[in-house]
């Protein structure tokens, strides 16, 4: 939070850290509902699967401190409502993310083509700026499979996404997931503030976007949205 | 005839008529009995009045003000290097006062003026406002008074930059002012502008820590926006207003909408989670009391807070997002927050973005948004409902209620519900018992015509075959006893015995 107001936000305006390196990361969680993204993020936050003793009120917002080689980083976790009839709603969700965790079922194909719309929408909006993770969630049901490896490894590739194998029951490739993104938002951040030069950079992320609402979010494939009165 | 209905007719006096000033004009009751144009001077007079002593009063306040600011900072002051500066201090102040003078006389200086009529005439309806509301406005400032008071005591603790950090706002406020006729945009550009770099010269300048600048950046927010609010919360220039009503009546018109429409994970038969429904509920409309974005921000969040609480309770896991909206969507609807677009807008322009991008309360203030958002595009398929169905709930000519009488609305208590509830059983039982009644009458009909049909049946096989007792057959009867031709059989075989 120290950070907060010189590095939020760096999706759009791209802020790295400033003095002391320090990151702060706006990152949403995207998927189809009973893909298990509540539970990827009660097993990273809490380490905790199913338990009757999880603390936490709610895993919808969920902040994670890390030192990844020195650097600070504060991890902001946002969930999204998955439920199709919220679709149209991603926009205000993911606007000015850094990284966009898409989380599939690997029994269920539909929730991989969910996952794919979901990139197209994002790529749209926030171009390249954002990391990208497809994760393949429940490999612990990897006899019941529907959608191949090689079909979703190849697709992350296709649109600049990396691809992971999770299982939020065994603990499963979580930690490495979200270090993994985490080395890669520090990168863009980097990659960017260089871009902007030392002495821009200072005053680069003033006015970011700032414009949560408006009535019409202005890109959506998914079309009227929010226009009818 | 006519004649006589004119005598009939009331009769007034002349002089009553008259205009009470005595100009020889006629009156009118609607004037107090003055013509329209002593009417015009004598109500310019009072109101222009009412005007000074307004006036006089913020004056007052302003010079009050500034004594606590004075008295506050004069401790420190002593220390004899500070004071310097300090009264260059006061010094600026005069200097602002004396050009808020003039704009006070270049407004009056305005209204003779009929060119202007229109800005005259939105002056005029915001001072006659400001009177209406006169006990509240005093409050306002009372309450500005107090913020600027603990802003001052805030600012003691950082020293040189505190003074500093006071220049600044002061400034800012005295920009803002002079930018008041300028787009809601720019305003709020220059506000985020302005944070911006105060949170900049905190750290590179004065090398304030982190964690103070954040609370430094609180205390100004609070402070300026205190000050501001009444000028760009919802301002006329835009449509806020408009909007805030759209989604009002919009709200309305969705009063039908149930929580199992939604599929809202919360399960309001529990009291302790209609208890913390009704809390959510009561937050979110408070969010339209409070003058800061961070306090208002505070509402939202605590409104979330109290949803996460229902779902906890009533699901007994973590609510994820998947839940948290649907629910949040259901208490806007429920609660119809007042100018909700307008607070929306207001924090968007004005929070500090540094909470509004990254942090939980950012998150909550988000799915506001899309709570809002949604609700503006609601349609049947986003209820599950069938075209005809949700256009028929619309124009309100059914009520998804009646054909399920489980749908109460959330805020009938609990004992009214369980009244229903028994009144619903009573009249089940009652229908159940009638029907019983009536199927023993049919069964009592249905014995009567079982045995009534017995009868007949037997009555008819009787007549149809009459029991005749005949005397018995005598040749028949004779059969043995009269073995005629007996003698004629030969005798019955003898065993015969061998030797042996």
């Amino acid at each position: 939070m120290a950070t907060a107001a010189a590095t939020s936000g760096a999706g759009s305006g791209g802020g790295g850290g400033t003095a002391g390196r320090n990151f702060s990361f706006k990152v949403v969680l995207l998927g189809e509902g009973c893909v298990g993204k509540t539970s990827l993020v009660l097993r990273y936050c809490e380490n905790k699967f199913n338990d009757k003793h999880i603390t936490t009120l709610q895993a919808s917002f969920l902040t994670k401190k890390l030192n990844i080689g020195g650097k600070r980083v504060n991890l902001a976790i946002w969930d999204t409502a998955g439920q199709e009839r919220f679709h149209a709603l991603g926009p205000i969700y993911y606007r000015d993310s850094n990284g966009a965790i898409l989380v599939y079922d690997i029994t269920d194909e539909d929730s991989f083509q969910k996952v794919k719309n979901w990139v197209k929408e994002l790529r749209k909006m926030l171009g390249n700026e954002i990391c990208l993770c497809i994760v393949g969630n429940k490999i612990d049901l990897d006899k019941e499979r529907h959608v191949s490896i090689q079909e979703a490894e190849t697709y992350a590739e296709s649109v600049g996404a990396k691809h992971y194998h999770t299982s939020a029951k065994q603990n499963k490739g979580i930690e490495e997931l979200f270090l993994d993104l985490c080395k890669r938002m520090i990168e863009t951040a980097q990659v960017d503030e260089r871009a902007r030069g030392n002495g821009s950079s200072q005053s680069g992320p003033t006015r970011r976007g700032v414009q949560i609402i408006d009535d019409e979010p202005p890109v959506q494939s998914s079309g009227g949205c929010c226009s009818s009165g | 005839m006519s004649l006589k209905s004119e005598r009939r007719g009331i009769h007034v006096d002349q002089s009553e008529l008259l205009c009470k000033k005595g100009c020889g004009y006629y009156g009118n009751p609607g004037w107090q009995g003055f013509c329209s144009k002593c009417w015009r001077e004598e109500y310019q007079k009072a109101r222009q009045k009412q005007i000074q002593e307004d006036w006089e009063l913020a004056e007052r306040l302003q010079r009050e003000e500034e004594e606590a600011y004075a008295s506050t900072q004069h401790p420190q002051g002593a220390q004899s290097a500070q004071s310097l500066t300090f009264s260059k201090f006061e010094e600026k102040k005069t200097n602002e006062k004396s050009r808020k003078v003039t704009t006070v006389k270049k407004f009056f200086g305005a209204s003779s003026r009929a060119g202007s009529k229109k800005v005259l005439a939105g002056k005029l309806r915001e001072v006659q406002e400001a009177k209406a509301a006169s006990p509240i406005s005093r409050q306002v400032s009372i309450e500005t008074d107090r913020v600027s008071k603990d802003f001052c005591e805030f600012l003691k603790t950082y020293h040189k930059p505190g003074q500093e950090i006071y220049k600044q706002c002061k400034l800012f406020l005295e920009a803002m002012h002079h930018k008041r006729d300028l787009s809601i945009e720019e305003q709020s550009e220059y506000t985020q502008d302005f944070y911006q770099n105060v949170a900049d010269k905190l750290h590179a300048r004065w090398k304030v820590s982190p964690e103070k600048v954040e609370m430094a950046m609180d205390q100004i927010e609070k402070y300026i926006m205190t000050r501001l609010y009444k000028y760009v919360f919802c301002p006329e220039t835009t449509e806020d207003e408009k909007k805030d009503l759209a989604v009002q009546k919009r709200i309305r018109a969705l009063h039908w909408v149930t929580s199992q429409m939604l599929c809202v994970p919360v399960d309001e038969e529990i009291p302790e989670v209609s208890d913390v429904v009704v809390k959510a509920i009561t937050d979110i409309i408070e969010m339209d009391s409070k003058r800061v974005p961070r306090d208002k921000l505070a509402c939202i969040t605590s409104c979330s807070k109290h949803i996460f609480t229902a779902i906890r309770t009533t699901k007994n896991e973590p609510a994820s997002a998947d839940d948290f909206l649907p629910t949040l969507i259901y208490i806007v609807l429920k609660g119809n927050p007042p100018r909700l677009q307008s607070n929306i807008q207001y924090i968007t322009r004005f929070c500090n973005p540094s909470r509004l991008m990254t942090g939980e309360d950012g998150y909550y203030f988000t799915n506001l948004c899309c709570a809002v958002a949604f609700i503006e595009k609601l349609d049947a398929q986003s209820l599950n409902l069938s075209e005809e169905d949700f256009d028929r709930y619309m124009s309100g000519q059914a009520s998804p209620k009646k054909q399920e009488p489980e749908n109460w609305s959330a805020d009938m208590c609990v004992g009214v519900r369980q009244m229903y509830r028994n009144l619903d059983l009573l009249s089940q039982l009652n229908e159940r018992q009638e029907r019983i009644v009536s199927e023993a009458k049919k069964l009592e009909r249905d014995l009567i015509d079982w045995t009534d049909g017995v009868a007949k049946e037997v009555q008819e096989i009787v007549e149809k075959y009459p029991l005749e007792i005949k005397p018995p057959n005598p040749a028949l009867a004779a059969i043995d006893s009269e073995n005629v031709e007996n003698d004629k059989l030969p005798p019955p075989l003898q065993p015969q015995v061998y030797a042996g």
